[in-house]
């Protein structure tokens, strides 16, 4: 049963999405985080086991060598896929109860901006790491944030701009989340975006890579 | 008020300057280069000061340190000039891309003068209109560059209240080029055709930046912009027409419109690309029945703005690279000792990298190392590897998107042109083998400053080639394709 486990986890962390996947080259032909969630699942392993044994640690190895320059873009890419592939098949036993969600992360890049990739990573990463998303896509203004963070009570928010002309819209997004709930947490992001800037908008907390974002929030729900 | 005597070694070039005068505004002139506009974040602007002081404030001396710095380095963009000093500045040459293609024309009289304002580089040329032969020559960086390499820099620095002091720049710093190709010519020129990107052209002109600063980066279609000597004070006759014309969308600008001229792919059946590998990458793609283009952000990289040891095409760069005996070997600009690195020979590092298995399909170098040797003490680290990727990426992606949107297989198009400021120093067979542009060598034509050689054209007739360009040429955004991450991030990878 333990094998299934390290099976996926490192499924995942290669980016090994199904069996017919042709990536990794090394995997060719074996199965990939499809098959064995499926097979896992069958065998009786207990969900949260398969979420907290394979997928986060996986997705925290992948986070730790992209911060590392160790792997790239591409690879994230394909072992959130994977991670993706076995999560699809994980939401029945979050909606019943059977696996508890660690809280709910609210991103998006901030209004006047369109990059979506680093947000999306930042999103892949943090629901591999075990955190419900809501995912408000791009060029999102306070609206919007205000009105998520009301459906999702409790919620953690995280801003992406990759733009110095539009990371200023940030500071009137954390003013108004905090004007709603005070004691909410904003993390911030992007190119452009650092620790001093993060402070002068009254943000909680710059993460400079999605795995120190991850690192974070954990940090916030232990 | 007090002045001070900043004197240059071994240029043996003396400035006598106001008290408290930044440096960054004296020393762009002579090569000191400005990635990040002064903020502070790059340390590329680092000097060497071999006698006197120059005040460090707080925030200066933590860059100083982050940096790791000898302890006779300052960063001029955090520096003033409180006294006299002798500052360390390197001779220094920049290889900026004019033009002597031929095209065709129908003769006129008199001379006119096409300027093709880049967002690093000015070129402007002097020509006969009954000839078309270049009487002269003027090329130099844009003045611009003090404010930051790229478009979004400068944009945030007209936003923070520079927009005047930029237009006024740039400005007085055409009229000295065109004054100074005069000063041969027995005639006055009638007419002055301006291109450039849409950025370039509202700094030029005046007018409001915002609507640049931020989605959906849509301006009012402002046309053809007229000038008159007076207003410019420009030393040229008030009759001289001045223009600079019209932008496509977005932030592609007539330089691009002129471009596609110099391709003349508005004229023909097959389909034709022209890829310009300028600050901002821009690309085009259409034939006589319709064309689109997009900018991409792939410019800094290749301008050497985000690379730990990169440089823009300037005295000291390695500007190509070719594998001899399974070694690198490395041509330098000014054939001096080796400094940094230039897009050209970005793309051939890569390539050859790759060539050698030191790296391998997503670019991660195979040894687990941080960083490749290239020559002597230039390396390329993961990092700048990555940030080629994605360079590259960007403009393999542009092409298939507006492949697509036109429902042509990228394999349709005919001929893949190749312009801009290192166009020339490209290897072609290396942007075939790292993926950046995915055609067949025998399609592939480096065609040099297609933006000059269309502002040339335009001098000829009265503006009826612009005009019927623009009539079939559309501006995409890449970004709003539906597929847009997918396509992009699978162009990250190698080969």
């Amino acid at each position: 049963m333990s094998e299934l486990i390290a099976k996926l986890l490192e499924a995942v962390e290669m980016g090994k999405i199904d069996q017919k996947s042709p990536y990794p080259p090394q995997l060719r032909g074996m199965d990939g985080a499809h098959e064995l969630t499926q097979q896992a699942l069958e065998a009786n392993i207990d969900p949260q086991r398969i979420l907290e044994d394979a997928l986060i640690p996986a997705m925290g190895n992948v986070g730790k060598k992209f911060s590392e320059n160790k792997i790239f873009v591409p690879q994230m890419l394909m072992s959130a896929k994977a991670m993706g592939a076995s999560m699809v098949q994980l939401k029945p036993f979050f909606a019943s109860g059977a696996i508890k969600s660690k809280g709910t992360f609210i991103i998006g890049t901030v209004k006047g901006d369109l990059h979506d990739i680093g947000k999306n990573l930042v999103a892949m990463m943090v629901e591999g790491g075990g955190w419900t998303i809501v995912d408000l896509g791009v060029d999102v203004g306070s609206d919007r944030f205000v009105e998520a963070l009301k459906n999702n009570p409790g919620a953690v928010v995280g801003l992406s701009a990759l733009l110095t002309t539009t990371m200023v819209n940030m500071g009137e997004i954390v003013a108004s989340v905090k004007a709603i709930v005070p004691d909410t947490k904003v993390l911030v992001g992007g190119a452009p975006v650092n620790a001093d800037f993060c402070r002068s908008i009254g943000a909680d907390f710059y993460a400079p890579d999605p795995q120190q974002a991850v690192e974070y929030l954990n940090k916030l729900a232990s | 008020m007090k002045q001070h005597t900043i004197r240059l070694h071994p240029l043996g070039k003396e400035l006598i300057v106001n008290d408290q005068t930044p440096l960054i505004d004296l020393l762009h002139e002579y090569g000191v280069e400005f990635p990040c506009g002064g903020k502070g974040s790059c340390g590329k602007c680092q000097i060497q000061l071999l006698q006197g002081v120059i005040d460090v404030s707080e925030r200066h001396r933590q860059k100083l340190e982050v940096l790791r710095l000898p302890a006779d380095r300052r960063l001029a963009c955090m520096s003033r000039c409180t006294s006299s000093i002798t500052l360390q500045v390197e001779q220094f040459d920049h290889l900026i891309l004019a033009d002597e293609s031929s095209f065709e024309f129908v003769a006129e009289s008199g001379v006119g003068i096409a300027v093709d304002l880049g967002t690093t580089t000015i070129v402007t040329q002097l020509v006969d209109l009954k000839t078309a032969a270049i009487l002269a020559v003027e090329t130099l960086l844009n003045p611009q560059v003090k404010f930051g390499a790229d478009l979004i820099s400068r944009i945030q620095a007209g936003l923070d209240g520079h927009a005047a002091e930029m237009t006024q720049l740039i400005r007085s710093t055409i009229g000295r080029m065109i004054q100074s190709m005069l000063k041969s010519s027995q005639q006055l020129p009638g007419k002055v055709v301006l291109v450039g990107n849409t950025l370039m052209q509202r700094i030029f002109s005046d007018l409001d930046l915002t609507p640049l600063s931020c989605y959906p980066f849509q301006t009012d279609d402002i046309g053809m912009q007229n000038f008159s000597a007076s207003e410019l004070d420009w030393e040229v006759p008030e009759s001289t027409l001045v223009q600079f014309y019209p932008s496509i969308g977005s932030f592609v600008g007539s330089d691009i419109l002129a471009g596609i001229a110099a391709t003349g792919l508005h004229q023909k059946e097959e389909f034709t690309a022209l890829i310009d590998l300028g600050t901002n990458g821009e690309i085009v793609v259409g034939n006589r029945d319709r064309i689109i283009c997009a900018s991409t952000a792939a410019g800094p990289a290749f301008e050497g703005a985000n690379l730990s040891m990169g440089m823009r095409a300037v005295t000291g760069a390695i500007s190509s690279i070719r594998l001899a005996d399974n070694k690198m070997v490395s041509s330098v600009i000014g054939n001096t000792e080796p400094k940094g690195i230039c897009g050209s020979a970005l793309i051939d590092a890569v390539a050859l990298l790759q060539k050698q298995e030191l790296i391998g399909m997503f670019g991660e170098i195979s040894s687990g190392a941080d960083s490749l040797q290239i020559e002597g003490s230039i390396h390329l680290t993961q990092k700048d590897i990555y940030e080629f990727l994605l360079a590259k990426a960007a403009i393999a992606a542009g092409i298939t998107i507006l492949a697509r949107n036109l429902s042509i297989d990228p394999s349709a198009i005919s001929k893949v042109y190749i312009a801009g400021g290192f166009g020339n120093y490209i290897h072609t067979e290396h942007l075939l083998s790292t993926g950046m542009v995915e055609t067949t060598e025998d399609k592939l034509h480096k065609m040099g400053n297609t933006a000059l050689i269309g502002a040339k054209m335009f001098l000829f007739g009265k503006g009826e080639l612009a005009a019927e360009i623009l009539t079939k040429t559309s501006h995409v955004n890449l970004e709003g394709f539906p597929d847009f991450q997918d396509i992009y991030i699978s162009k990250m990878m190698l080969g």
